[in-house]
């Protein structure tokens, strides 16, 4: 008997179908997981069973009744939360006020009635058992903490549906038990919930049944027992995804380009040394808050904590600043895209030349012919889809703004390229388009560092991968050795015994 | 005959020359007229009255009937008026474009204005002779550096102390204008050099003071220039677009920032010079209010307050519009004191309208 019913769910955003006619059921009383790569649309349709955003098509059905919540507030009504990756409450006031914030228990004019809201608060944490203080600030909380507050609130308030988008990527391993422990307990009460994850452990250990989600697309839903892990990951990643056998490889690697000699951070990373060569790309892989993009960032001259070196072309750098980053033709093409790769609202053009503008202008002016003929060549070159170079980058689908992100550092011509999530929020066609150059620029000599949460791509990828765990060098993989299981055991700390 | 019509539509400022377009047939149309003394000039140039003399050898004085918006002399006044508004705007612009905003330029206007007035007083007519050349250079020196140095000020605090720049420009407003009141004790100050007032309110055919113009068209110039032209300009729309992005593409932030507050006190220093030449005299109590009109003509010409949009021209055109309205008021024989109000009612319009304007294009982007 299902309870939640998605039909030919589809979702659109500029540049990109995040959804494409989704279509599936949730029994009653179920742990329902949803499993996808980035960019799958995993989380996008958890949001639109909560109210955060609304289908463009379909139709959803709640214990059989057609359901279509406008905001998060009217799937609340519906009975139906959300537990958030990021923070969803005041971090200025209490557990107990936000527990309450949207209905505070009140006396003779509209006063807050403390004691009864203190009273109510606890009453909704030990609910789930939560060994919290109703009174401490929600930003002094930890992050594991926090969601549980969340899932207070939302059991508090009535609700019968729980989506938890991503619960425990930020959790210890003590806090991801606990989280464990309340969701079988919250099962056990007849609460239905979906657990969106990446990761495979966690959902076979906990759900009742599996829907894997690609590019946008269903592609099954299977009960756990049914189904293995291996199955699961060929149904998430389909064939073509692996370029299995890269040209570099061939090659046999130049002088050392990039090296870190223990650059450490304070409470990011410690005691990082590694080395890149000319024509290799080197892997860095790790869990979420292993430390790696703050290494590349570091790298980069953007830490402004950082301690220790960094040697280009055997020449040390002066840390902590990105002019010398710059000055030594090190590029880095960041993690998030959007909020620091590129000014959305600037044209094609104008993001290419970005961060050439010294050497684009005289005097001060920008020479807009040669701009033109280098933003146009690596348009052609990175084979950019864009109506034209005065295109707002903010309209492009997100493998062609990665494109465009990637261009800045070529048209700066840089040696050493720390590249940071090459194909997240891109689509299959383009990830293959992207790893094509990754490729080509390390067979013209480049020197790169690929961090991704993506294994299959830096295996298809990469010469050598290093791992990192808890901020530290974990190990070295060489490509004789690549498995996704040699890699998650130093990822994971786990002995190889346990594999 | 369509595809130079469908350029001038696509042409960024192109819907704010119809809103002036409108504006003018608008006022034109119901401004009614006015009955004016006719003048005529004489052989050696001065004016005098036109008289008519009938029939019977009386001479009575000629009178013409002219449009109250439309008559060469309006025209003027509001060509000049604009131009003081519009200098600021363009600095203002920069500013907005940036990702920031300065509420102080009324306040950096009223000190520059002061200072530059103390010079020429002390070096004018009535103090101690200096060759009257050599004093209205150092008058203007002192405003447009007093308006560069405020400006410096404000950035430096802005990006030295990391605070929002509303907070610390909302600071200056007050501490310029309180030094002004202070440094003047509240007088007016005047006795200038004869030099700089002939030079400003130099005129030509109809009362049309040529200079305020003159230098009003060519910092609009020099602000497009440095916006579309210039690497400076482009790191400005960089940050204001994405300042985080920026900074991972290695413009120096706090550099750019700092600039652009110099430049919007520059802006406010060359306003001053103008109003010294154009009224001959200063009080700290000038420019009050003036934050108000620069920043609605910013927005009204299409920056956006989030930062990486809006140009120069497009600003002085925002002045113009916020000019036919203020002159409009007074034209159409409305109280005066509802002129703020209506300004004001204008920018949080022209807000909406932009906001509208951009939630269509995203939703174009997203049906395509």
């Amino acid at each position: 008997m299902s309870y939640i019913e998605f039909q030919s769910v589809t979702k659109r955003f500029p540049g990109v179908l995040a959804l494409d006619g989704v279509s599936f059921a949730i029994p009653r009383g179920t742990c329902h997981a949803l499993i996808g790569e980035n960019g799958a649309g995993k989380s996008t349709l958890g949001k639109i069973l909560a109210g955060v955003y609304t289908a463009d098509a379909g139709e959803l059905r709640l214990d059989g009744k057609p359901i279509a919540p406008a905001n998060p507030l009217a799937a609340r009504q519906l009975g139906i939360a959300m537990v958030h990756q990021e923070l969803a409450f005041c971090p200025n006031m209490s557990v107990a006020e936000n527990l309450c914030l949207g209905d505070l228990p009140l006396r003779a004019a509209s006063f807050v009635d403390r004691p009864a809201l203190r009273a109510r608060a606890r009453e909704m944490l030990a609910s789930i058992h939560a060994d919290i203080d109703p009174d401490a600030l929600i930003g002094t909380l930890s992050t594991g903490k926090e969601q549980l507050v969340q899932i207070a609130a939302a059991v508090g308030t009535g609700a019968r549906v729980i989506v938890m988008d991503e619960p425990s990527s930020s959790l210890s391993a003590g806090e991801t038990r606990e989280l464990f422990t309340l969701v079988r307990k919250l099962k056990a009460r007849g609460l239905t919930l979906i657990y969106v994850s990446h990761r495979m452990s966690e959902l076979f250990e906990l759900c009742d049944h599996i829907t894997v989600l690609r590019d946008g697309r269903h592609v099954a839903t299977e009960a756990i027992p049914a189904t293995t892990p291996a199955r699961v990951v060929s149904q998430m990643i389909g064939r073509e995804l692996r370029a299995q056998n890269p040209a570099h490889l061939a090659r046999p690697a130049g002088p050392e380009r990039l090296r870190l000699e223990a650059l450490s951070s304070p409470g990011k990373f410690s005691d990082i040394t590694l080395s890149v060569r000319a024509g290799e790309i080197v892997g860095l892989a790790g869990l979420v808050g292993a430390g790696r993009s703050e290494t590349v960032q570091a790298a980069f001259g953007l830490d402004p904590a950082a301690t220790g070196r960094v040697v280009v072309n055997d020449k040390p750098i002066a840390p902590r600043s990105i002019e010398a980053a710059l000055a030594a033709r090190i590029g880095l093409l960041p993690e998030d895209r959007k909020r620091q790769g590129l000014v959305l609202g600037l044209n094609c053009r104008e993001n290419t030349a970005l961060a050439s503008l010294p050497v684009l202008s005289r005097l001060g002016w920008v020479r807009r012919g040669a701009e033109r003929t280098l933003a146009d060549r690596y348009q052609k070159r990175l084979r950019v889809k864009a109506p034209s170079l005065e295109t707002i980058v903010g309209g492009l689908s997100g493998g062609n703004q990665q494109k465009i992100a990637l261009a800045k550092w070529l048209a700066r011509d840089c040696d050493v390229l720390l590249i940071d999530e090459p194909t997240r929020g891109v689509d299959v066609g383009a990830k293959a388009e992207i790893y094509a150059l990754l490729d080509e620029l390390a067979c013209e000599g480049k020197a790169l560092l690929v961090v991704s949460s993506e294994l299959p791509e830096l295996l298809g990828l990469c010469t050598r991968i290093l791992v990192l765990r808890n901020g530290r060098l974990a190990g070295e993989v060489p490509r004789a050795d690549f498995s996704e299981a040699n890699l998650m055991r130093l990822m994971a700390g786990v002995e190889s015994a346990a594999a | 005959m369509l595809q130079p019509l469908r350029q001038f539509f696509r042409f960024q400022e192109s819907g704010l020359l119809i809103v002036i377009l409108v504006l003018g047939v608008l006022l034109t149309a119901f401004a009614g007229t006015v009955r004016t003394p006719k003048f005529e000039r004489t052989a050696d140039g001065a004016r005098q009255r036109v008289f008519i003399t009938d029939a019977e050898g009386n001479r009575t004085p000629a009178f013409e009937e002219k449009n109250k918006f439309l008559n060469a002399q309006n025209l003027a006044q509001l060509a000049k008026d604009t131009s003081f508004i519009a200098i600021m705007a363009v600095g203002m612009a920069i500013v907005i474009i940036s990702g920031g905003i300065d509420l102080s330029v009324g306040s950096i206007y009223a000190l520059a204005s002061v200072l530059g007035a103390m010079v020429l007083h002390h070096f004018g007519p009535e103090g101690t002779a200096l060759a009257p050349l050599a004093a209205c250079a150092l008058g203007v020196l002192v405003c447009l550096a007093t308006g560069a140095l405020c400006g410096l000020a404000n950035g430096g605090l802005i990006v030295a102390l990391g605070v929002h720049p509303f907070i610390i420009t909302l600071g200056a407003m007050a501490i310029l204008r309180g030094i002004a009141f202070v440094a003047t004790k509240g007088q007016s100050i005047g006795g200038f050099p004869a030099d700089l007032r002939e030079f400003v309110r130099f005129e030509m055919g109809n009362g049309l003071s040529v200079v305020p113009l003159l230098v009003m068209v060519l910092v609009t110039a020099l602000g497009w220039i440095y916006l579309s032209r210039m690497a400076a300009g482009r790191r400005v729309y960089a940050i204001g677009g994405n300042e985080q992005a920026a900074r991972f593409s290695g413009i120096r932030v706090g550099r750019v920032k700092l600039g652009v507050y110099v430049l919007a006190g520059l802006a406010a220093g060359v306003s001053a010079v103008l109003s010294l030449g154009y009224y001959g005299a200063a009080t700290s109590g000038d420019g009050q209010g003036y934050e108000l009109n620069v920043i609605a003509a910013a927005v009204v010409g299409g920056c956006s307050l989030t930062g990486g949009r809006g140009s120069a021209l497009g600003v002085v055109l925002g002045a113009l519009i916020i000019q036919m309205i203020a002159s409009g008021i007074v034209i159409l024989g409305i109280d005066q004191n509802y002129s703020q109000i209506i300004i004001g009612a204008v920018v949080i319009a022209a807000v909406v309208l932009d906001n509208v304007n951009t939630w269509l294009a995203k939703r174009r982007l997203t049906r395509a």
